[in-house]
């Protein structure tokens, strides 16, 4: 499959819940399918939770592999797709802060997003996004700050459902985060609009 | 802290309107356009939760470097790769061998007599840790491959933890 093409992830619907916490159980009873199909639903999301902490391509390979692994040793608590997805991308995002305050490899001198994409040279972002809309939407992105870059690079591949777990361990007090995202999206609606100059965030 | 919400309602959900859906399905699109996972991660991840049964200990990642071979000219290199985890340090070395294959020097820190599979998609090979904690695989096939130190203990109670690294491109 061409890496490129939209997968969808977002199946909204409360089919998925039930669907993933089938698959949890069937994996905490020891079927290999199940627990391939879990890691590959949810590997997209947490590969952007961790791009997203600062980790260059190895690292985030690795931290991938460390938290599946350690997810082995979870299972027996984890019930529920939010549950699942919450211990997942907290879990990435204690491993990949890890990673980093280690000190083991050479971070980016700031933390943006943009400092970390993979170096083909400037503007080969845009080449990528064949598209004119996503390619205006990706330079608003940009103009945002870096924390509200990485919560909605996190919360747009997060399943909607499993939204509110996640809320609560995602750093920032229950019922922030809608209002955090709510700010961020706010700004980039503003953004696209045109009504905003440069970013005053 | 760890509020509570016991109701499980969000009322900031329902304040997404059609545009923010729209902006969010777009910035999913084009994050996995510019930044996509490598194909054949799941691929690798899979490879290594195959030791479900095993009470293991992840070891990390901690430091790899990449010198010039001696053993074989040309554009391959020697790589030095030290993982971690909290009971052992595994440093091992991947040189290339003329065939083709690799070879894996290891030592464990503490050194410690255990038993050593390395895992390839093909099969697995098993080796024993000397007294000083050193270990050599002669030959492993190139492709991912993945360490297992088992647990020193295992023969005698069952108890214990193996030691898992990550899986590896040799």
């Amino acid at each position: 499959m061409d890496d490129r093409t939209p997968v969808t992830v977002r199946a909204s619907q409360p089919e998925r819940s039930e669907r993933i916490a089938r698959l949890v159980n069937a994996a905490r009873q020891g079927s290999d399918a199940a627990l391939g199909e879990i890691v590959a639903e949810l590997s997209p999301l947490l590969w952007q939770v961790a791009r997203a902490a600062g980790l260059n391509l190895s690292d985030a390979e690795d931290v991938l592999q460390t938290v599946w692994m350690r997810l082995l040793a979870h299972l027996d608590g984890i019930h529920t797709s939010e549950a699942l997805t919450a211990w997942l991308v907290i879990t990435t995002k204690r491993e990949a802060w890890r990673v980093s305050a280690a000190g083991r490899r050479q971070l980016p001198a700031d933390n943006e997003l943009f400092s970390m994409l993979p170096d083909q040279g400037p503007g080969s972002e845009e080449q990528v996004i064949v598209d004119d809309q996503r390619r205006i939407l990706w330079q608003a992105i940009g103009q945002l700050s870096p924390r509200c870059q990485e919560l909605l690079r996190i919360i747009a591949f997060v399943p909607r459902p499993d939204y509110t777990a996640l809320a609560a361990q995602l750093g920032m007090p229950a019922g922030s985060i809608g209002p955090t995202r709510g700010r961020c999206l706010a700004k980039l609606r503003a953004l696209l609009a045109g009504d905003l100059e440069g970013s005053s965030q | 802290m760890t509020p509570s919400d016991a109701s499980g309602i969000t009322p900031a959900d329902e304040s997404l309107d059609d545009v923010d859906l729209e902006l969010l399905d777009g910035i999913r699109e084009v994050f996995q356009a510019i930044d996509p996972m490598p194909a054949d991660l799941p691929e690798r991840i899979r490879f290594c939760l195959a030791l479900r049964g095993l009470e293991i200990e992840v070891a990390r990642l901690a430091a790899e470097e990449s010198q010039p071979s001696l053993a074989v000219r040309g554009a391959e290199l020697s790589r030095t790769i030290t993982f971690d985890s909290d009971s052992l340090t595994i440093m091992i070395r991947i040189d290339p061998n003329l065939d083709g294959t690799a070879r894996v020097d290891g030592w464990l820190a503490p050194p410690e007599r255990r038993e050593i599979e390395m895992k390839t998609a093909a099969d697995s090979l098993t080796v024993a840790s000397d007294e000083q904690g050193r270990f050599a695989f002669d030959r492993v096939p190139r492709g991912m491959a993945q360490l297992v130190v088992r647990s020193a203990e295992s023969e005698q109670s069952g108890a214990g933890r193996s030691v898992v690294t990550p899986a590896l491109i040799l």
